[in-house]
């Protein structure tokens, strides 16, 4: 057999098994009573998985469903949705294509976040830092009501200053406990943002910091 | 016999309507009932009647609030109909208050296909204390009802208080009545012509209900007697069974007598019914109930991560569940720790989404965490652990 052939073979093979149901690649545990449907969610996520999007996230939300007790055909077009919005954000958090980074990125263009805030959080850190935890923040945020500009603007002014995901992380649990003691999350934004900040090395220490070839744009 | 019919046809929306108010979600009704008023059959009427029963009932909660409101429209074989609507709204008086308020309004119309007409208008306070194994009420209601012309008011107090015992629910209750109804005690054969009113009575009442998850068996015994305006005394006994037959159908059947009743303008009758109840429509916004409100609490530890803490107030609920991210979405039971139903749960640092649910019912996002949309048209709660 000559080695175009056997390309040509191995191409074949592995273009059959990407866009082979789901159900060949350990999703048939998805306990949808309709079998027309579950099939038919199982051809959404091999879709997606064709496309090299993460499976993991899409079965998530096709077992929410299952809990949550929703029809088939609405199972389907929620995971659907949600491989849409993990393309969107793998390209706009483009080189980033962790599991992690590209859920955070769905999930914030689900609650609202613009579309091109992905890219400015993206470059407020170095490339091979993870975005997710900046991510979840703001999509933490901009669910209880503050404006995105407001939010990324706080959070890729921490980012910039070397705050740890886990300080960004405790800016959204302080800013929880604020709104639940009656304060508007805007303004409690503001003030724990500011708190977090003063932790933080001045800006020119934080930029010596960053990797060469690696720091943010300014 | 036209009076008659339509006294009993309105008695069965009553009832119909009382039994709906304490189902959540959008939920219609339909069914049919069997009615006999011996005392009207003494009086040269006709004492049996047949009706078909078609009930709609909506409940709207907020965070603090809830409004809820219910239509019947019931058909008898004489071709009468009857409608009947009842919109009120209840509200705690604080957070994690036992105290609660209930308001609400009903009016009714009967005969509306038949020669003569009339109607029954209505207006209740009733304020409620509530703990997780008990719980006490005193409420006052006014109502006034009309037939072929002829008005009649009444008023009624009342003061009771229940207790939980296990799987099993009690309520004891006293109440006064004055009303100068006359044509309501006269076709039920308890009060002679010459016997005008105004009337004074004294009601008490035990119920018992065995509830085993969203089904229960009811039963109740009520005991009158006169205090004034006319001598007779009574007692009544009625049961009633509701059986889950799938997650959006359930067969609800009653039997027993109704005693009379002047503020709601509903005759004396035996009666019994048999519908079947089916959830449609959207379910109510993903917002938690008054009686089941749920707050997630972090503890960060050392290493990062945290424990989540969930606890759920939710006095007369039987389980409640708690699913998300973190688990698959598989839901986990919480534990009951008196007033409350509690889950830990040791989280890694990042996103959860988070839903809890009470008796099977919708799942919920706890009323302080970040909520968002679900894409199933309910929402979650949205959680970052440092």
């Amino acid at each position: 057999m000559s080695m175009h052939r056997v390309r040509t073979l191995v191409a074949l093979v592995l273009a059959s098994a990407s866009a082979a149901p789901a159900s060949a690649q350990g999703t048939s545990v998805l306990p949808i009573a309709d079998a027309k449907a579950r099939v038919a969610v199982e051809r959404e996520i091999a879709r997606a998985q064709a496309k090299g999007l993460p499976t993991q996230p899409l079965i998530a939300k096709a077992m929410e469903g299952v809990t949550k007790q929703a029809t088939g055909e609405r199972i389907r077009v929620a995971v659907a949705s949600q491989a849409k919005r993990l393309e969107q954000a793998r390209a706009l958090l483009a080189p980033s294509q962790s599991v992690a980074e590209l859920t955070s990125g769905a999930d914030a263009l689900a609650v609202g976040v613009p579309a091109p805030m992905l890219k400015q959080l993206r470059a407020a850190w170095p490339v091979d830092r993870s975005v997710a935890m900046p991510l979840d923040v703001l999509t933490e945020l901009v669910a209880r009501g503050i404006p995105a500009k407001h939010a990324l603007e706080q959070i890729t002014a921490l980012m910039k200053r070397g705050a740890t995901p886990s300080q960004i992380a405790s800016l959204g649990t302080s800013v929880q406990a604020d709104v639940a003691a009656g304060l508007a999350p805007d303004a409690a934004l503001e003030v724990r943002a500011r708190g977090v900040m003063s932790l933080l090395p001045s800006p020119a220490a934080a930029a010596s910091l960053a990797p060469t070839g690696s720091r943010p744009p300014r | 016999m036209i009076r008659a019919a339509a006294l009993g046809v309105l008695l069965v929306l009553a009832t119909r309507g009382a039994a709906a108010q304490a189902l959540p979600e959008l939920r219609f009704e339909a069914g049919y009932a069997s009615l006999r008023q011996p005392g009207l059959g003494e009086l040269g009427g006709n004492s049996t009647a047949d009706a078909a029963l078609f009930a709609v009932f909506w409940r709207r909660p907020t965070d603090r609030w809830t409004l809820y409101t219910s239509g019947n429209l019931t058909y008898a074989r004489d071709s009468l109909a009857a409608a009947q609507g009842v919109a009120a709204v209840s509200f705690p008086w604080a957070e994690f208050s036992p105290w609660r308020t209930d308001v609400g309004a009903a009016g009714a119309s009967f005969s509306l296909r038949s020669a003569g007409s009339g109607g029954n208008g209505n207006a209740f306070v009733r304020q409620h204390y509530v703990t997780d194994r008990g719980g006490a009420w005193g409420g006052a209601t006014v109502g006034g009802t009309t037939r072929d012309g002829l008005w009649s008011d009444a008023s009624a107090a009342d003061v009771g208080a229940w207790g939980r015992f296990n799987f099993l629910y009690a309520s004891a209750s006293v109440s006064r009545l004055f009303t100068s109804d006359q044509l309501l005690f006269e076709t039920a054969g308890l009060v002679a012509p010459n016997e005008p009113g105004p009337y004074e009575l004294a009601d008490w009442q035990l119920v018992l209900q065995l509830r085993g998850g969203p089904h229960d068996l009811t039963g109740s015994y009520t005991r009158r007697r006169t205090v004034a305006g006319a001598d007779f005394g009574q007692e009544a006994y009625a049961g009633s069974v509701t059986v889950q037959l799938t997650d959006r159908a359930a067969f609800i059947g009653t039997a027993g007598r109704q005693l009379a009743d002047p503020v709601r303008g509903l005759p004396q009758a035996d009666l019994v019914t048999a519908a079947l109840r089916l959830s449609l429509g959207p379910k109510p916004l993903p917002v938690m109930q008054r009686s089941a409100i749920a707050e997630a609490l972090v503890t960060p530890v050392p290493g990062g991560g945290g424990d989540l803490e969930v606890r759920v107030f939710a006095i007369d609920t039987l389980a409640v569940e708690i699913a998300g991210d973190f688990s698959g979405w598989k839901p986990l039971p919480m534990e009951r720790e008196g007033s409350f139903f509690v889950a830990h749960i040791r989280l890694r640092p990042g996103k959860y989404h988070v839903g809890v649910r009470t008796n099977q019912g919708p799942w919920r996002a706890p009323r302080n965490l970040a909520r968002v949309r679900d894409d199933f048209g309910g929402e979650s709660g949205l959680i970052v652990i440092p």
